[in-house]
C-alpha cells in the first residue's frame, strides 16, 4: 500500500512488549492517518468512562501519508489520548524529527498502552524496540532529557519526551520534541507521565512507501523551494506569528487580565518588531521552509523560544510587558512540559479570582516572579501548584459559585490568545472546536472584523468556521502537515492533494478529503456522547463572561459591546444545521450513516439516542 | 487633518515606521492614504480605522487611527 508503511507498533508498557500489527487499505481510505488514526483507535480500543490518567488510557502517536516526506512543512506528528483535562478525545500536533525517523522505522503510528512499573523510555530502531529504564532522566525538565538523550544517541535521533509537569499529571502537561517544540494541549503529556514514560527515541533507515517517489522527490523538492521564496518575499518569518499582536491589540482581541480586557497601551513592547529586534537564533521543524521559532535570551540569560500564543497568554494576558520577563515563563513552561496557552489562562483566571475574592491568594496581575513560581509549584504539583495543576474548569468547580462564568475555557480547554467577547465567529470557530478551545481548528478574526459586519451573527460565519475546520482541523491534521504555508503565504490547498496522490497513487479530490474531515469531526462528537451520554449544546458554549454586559470594555472600538447569547444560540443552530447534527450539536443517524458511522452510530447508541 | 498611522508586521520595515502621524488634506480616502505609504505591491492588505473595518473609497476624518497589516490566517 503505497503512501503508507501498514504497520502500526503497539507498545505495552505493564508486560514490555511489544508488537508490530498491520492495518487495512480501508481503514486507510476511512481515516488517512493522524488526527483520524488516532481517533478511531481510541474509539474502538477504550471504554467509555476510564480515567484518562489509569493504566487503560492509551497514548497514540499518529502519521499520516505526507508526513515526514520532502515536501514543505511535513515534519509534524499528532500525539493523542482521552483527554485528562476536558474527558473527551484529546490531541495535539507537534514538529519533530520523530515524524522522519518513525516513518522510516516503518511504522505510521505508535500505541503506547498500559504502565511501566518504573519510570522508563522507549527506544526504537526500525524493527528493534527496547523498553529501558529512565532512572536518570525521570525528574529532569525536557531541556536536560534532551541533552543527555542528544549524548546517548546522537542528534539524529528522533525524540518524544516529558518534563516535570507530565511525570505529576498536571492536566495541561503536553510531549516536546527536541526542536523545541511542544504538542498535546488537553494533557497529552500527563498521560504519557501517568504511564512512567520519560520518553520516545526513534531511528529508521527504510524507505518510506510512494507510488512515484522519483515524481513526488522532484515535486517536493521544487514546492520547497518556492515556497521558501515566497516566505522570504512577503517577509512572513522577521516577525512570525507575533506580528498579529499588534494588530490583534488594534482590533480590541487581545487577550489582557483573564481575557477581561481587550488591549493594552503596553503592547507594543512584546509585539513582533520587539521580538524580531531581541532574536538571536531561529528555529524550524524538519523540511520546514517558513521557521516560526524565534529565540530570545530571557531574563535569566537563558534561550527561549517563543511564538504568538505564548506571549499573548503568557504576556498580556498576565500583564506582563517585559518580553525578557515573558520568555522567562514561556523558558519554564518548556522546561517543565506545560502548555503556555494554558498555563497562561489558569494564572489569568487565579489572578482573576483573587482580584473577585472568589479566592484568598497572594498573586497578582503583573507579578512576575510570582508567576514564575506558581509554574514551579503547579509542575511539582506542590501547594497552591496542586490546584492550579488541575486546569480552569476545575478550579472554578472546586471555588463554586458563579466562578465557571469567569474560566476562558471551552470543554475544559483553556482559549488560545484570542479575545472574542466580540468576535461572534472566532467564539463559534473556540466553542464548536471539538477538543476544547484551541485556533488550530478554526481561525477566522480578520476575515471577521474585515470582511464581514463584526456584530453579525449571520449563518456565512458558520459556514467559514466548519470550511476551516475541514482545512486545519481536517486535512492538515490527518494527512499530518503543517498548515502554515497554507494559511500565511496562501500556498494552494491543492497542493496537498497533489502530493496525497502522488504518494499514494490515488486519485482523490479535495472533496473526498473534505469527506474524511467531517467523517472525523462526526465522530469526535460521538466519543464526547459516549463519554457523557447526557451532553447538551451548552457544552458547545464560549466562556460565559463573553456574554456578560458588566464585562463589556468601557472604552476603544468595542466599548459598551459584547456576545449576544439570543443571536449566538442562532449561529449554532447553522453551525450544527450545516454539519448535519442534531440541537445538541450531536451527528444524526443520518449525517452518521452518511459518513460512513454506521457501526459507531450503533455503538453509541448503546448508551444514548441519536436522533 | 491629522491620521494616526499604525503599520503592522513586515510591512514596516518597507515603510521605514512603525506608527506616525501624518498631516492629509481634507478630503482623503483609505486609499489615498494607503498610496502615501511605501508598501509591498501586490500584497494584499486590511486596513482599520479606530479598530473598526475601513473600505478603501471611505472618507477619513481628523483624529482617525489607521492600522494597515499585512493579511493574516492565524497560528
Amino acid at each position: 500500500m503505497n503512501g503508507w508503511t501498514g504497520k502500526l507498533l503497539r507498545i505495552d508498557l505493564t508486560t514490555g512488549s511489544a508488537k508490530q500489527e498491520s492495518f487495512s487499505e480501508e481503514f486507510a481510505r476511512s481515516w488517512v492517518g493522524g488526527r483520524g488514526f488516532a481517533l478511531k483507535i481510541l474509539w474502538d480500543e477504550l471504554k467509555p468512562g476510564i480515567d484518562p490518567l489509569g493504566p487503560e488510557n492509551k497514548l497514540i502517536v499518529a502519521l499520516g501519508p505526507i508526513a515526514g516526506i520532502p515536501a514543505p512543512n511535513t515534519g509534524k506528528a499528532v500525539v493523542a489520548a482521552k483527554s485528562p483535562l476536558t474527558g473527551g478525545y484529546g490531541d495535539g500536533n507537534l514538529g519533530t524529527r520523530v515524524t522522519v525517523e518513525l516513518r522510516k522505522a516503518g511504522y505510521d503510528g505508535l500505541i503506547i498502552e498500559g504502565k511501566a512499573s518504573s519510570p522508563v523510555y522507549i527506544h526504537i530502531v526500525d524493527d528493534r524496540v527496547e523498553i529501558l529504564p529512565a532512572d536518570e532522566i525521570w525528574g529532569k525538565g525536557t531541556y536536560e532529557t534532551n541533552d543527555w538523550i542528544y549524548k546517548k544517541y546522537g542528534k539524529g535521533a528522533g525524540v518524544l519526551n516529558i518534563g516535570q509537569g507530565g511525570e505529576n499529571k498536571v492536566r495541561y502537561a503536553v510531549i516536546r520534541s527536541l526542536e523545541g517544540r511542544a504538542g498535546g494541549r488537553p494533557g497529552i503529556g500527563a498521560v504519557m507521565g501517568s504511564k512512567n514514560l520519560k520518553a520516545i527515541v526513534v531511528k529508521g533507515s527504510k524507505d518510506i512507501p510512494m507510488a512515484d517517489p522519483q515524481a513526488m522527490k522532484k515535486l517536493g523538492s521544487e514546492d520547497l523551494k518556492k515556497v521558501g521564496e515566497i516566505d522570504k518575499k512577503t517577509g512572513w518569518s522577521i516577525q512570525g506569528t507575533n506580528a498579529v499582536l499588534s494588530w490583534l491589540n488594534e482590533v480590541a482581541a487581545l487577550p489582557v487580565r483573564n481575557m477581561r480586557k481587550t488591549s493594552h497601551p503596553d503592547a507594543w513592547k512584546i509585539d513582533g518588531q520587539r521580538l524580531n529586534a531581541a532574536r538571536i537564533a531561529t528555529y524550524g521543524c524538519p523540511n520546514c521552509t517558513m521557521r516560526c521559532g524565534i529565540a530570545i535570551h530571557d531574563h535569566e540569560g537563558r534561550e527561549s523560544e517563543l511564538d504568538y500564543e505564548n506571549i499573548g497568554m503568557l504576556g498580556s494576558n498576565l500583564e506582563i510587558f517585559d518580553l525578557d520577563q515573558v520568555a522567562s515563563l514561556n523558558y519554564l513552561c518548556d522546561d517543565y512540559g506545560l502548555d503556555t496557552i494554558s498555563a497562561g489562562g489558569v494564572l489569568g483566571f487565579y489572578a482573576d479570582a483573587i482580584d473577585r475574592g472568589a479566592v484568598v491568594g497572594d498573586f497578582k496581575f503583573g507579578d512576575v516572579e510570582r508567576a514564575k513560581e506558581l509554574l514551579r509549584l503547579t509542575a511539582y504539583r506542590e501547594g497552591v501548584g496542586d490546584f492550579l495543576a488541575e486546569g480552569s474548569r476545575i478550579m472554578a468547580q472546586r471555588i463554586g459559585g458563579n466562578s465557571l462564568d469567569y474560566a476562558i475555557q471551552v470543554k475544559g480547554l483553556e482559549c488560545s490568545a484570542y479575545n472574542c467577547k466580540y468576535i461572534p465567529g472566532m467564539a463559534l470557530a473556540f466553542a464548536s472546536s471539538p477538543i476544547g478551545a484551541h485556533h488550530k481548528e478554526s481561525w477566522v478574526i480578520m476575515f471577521e472584523i474585515t470582511q464581514t459586519p463584526r456584530d453579525s451573527y449571520g449563518p456565512e460565519k458558520a459556514q467559514k468556521v466548519i470550511d476551516l475546520q475541514r482545512i486545519r482541523g481536517g486535512i492538515f491534521e490527518f494527512i499530518v502537515s503543517c498548515r502554515f504555508p497554507w494559511i500565511e503565504l496562501g500556498w494552494d490547498i491543492q497542493h496537498y492533494a497533489d502530493y496525497f496522490n502522488t504518494i499514494t497513487g490515488w486519485n482523490w479530490t479535495l472533496a473526498d478529503l473534505y469527506r474524511v474531515s467531517d467523517r472525523i469531526y462526526s465522530l469526535m462528537k460521538l466519543f464526547w456522547l459516549r463519554e457523557s451520554p447526557n451532553w447538551d449544546r451548552s457544552m458547545d458554549y464560549p466562556p460565559q463572561v463573553w456574554f456578560d454586559p458588566a464585562n463589556a470594555d468601557t472604552e476603544g472600538p468595542i466599548a459598551g459591546l459584547i456576545l449576544d447569547r439570543n443571536k449566538f444560540d442562532k449561529l449554532l443552530d447553522s453551525y450544527y444545521e450545516i454539519r448535519g447534527w442534531d440541537k445538541r450539536g450531536i451527528p444524526t443517524k443520518k449525517t452518521a450513516l452518511e459518513l460512513g458511522l454506521a457501526k459507531e452510530a450503533a455503538e453509541v447508541e448503546k448508551y444514548a439516542k441519536l436522533e | 487633518m491629522k491620521i494616526k498611522v499604525k503599520i503592522i508586521g513586515p510591512f514596516i520595515y518597507q515603510a521605514g515606521f512603525s506608527e506616525k502621524e501624518l498631516e492629509l488634506e481634507t478630503p482623503t480616502t483609505a486609499a489615498q492614504l494607503l498610496a502615501l505609504i511605501n508598501l509591498p505591491e501586490g500584497r494584499p492588505k486590511v486596513m482599520t480605522r479606530n479598530g473598526r473595518a475601513i473600505a478603501p473609497q471611505e472618507q477619513l476624518e481628523d483624529g482617525d487611527r489607521v492600522a494597515i497589516c499585512p493579511i493574516y490566517s492565524g497560528g
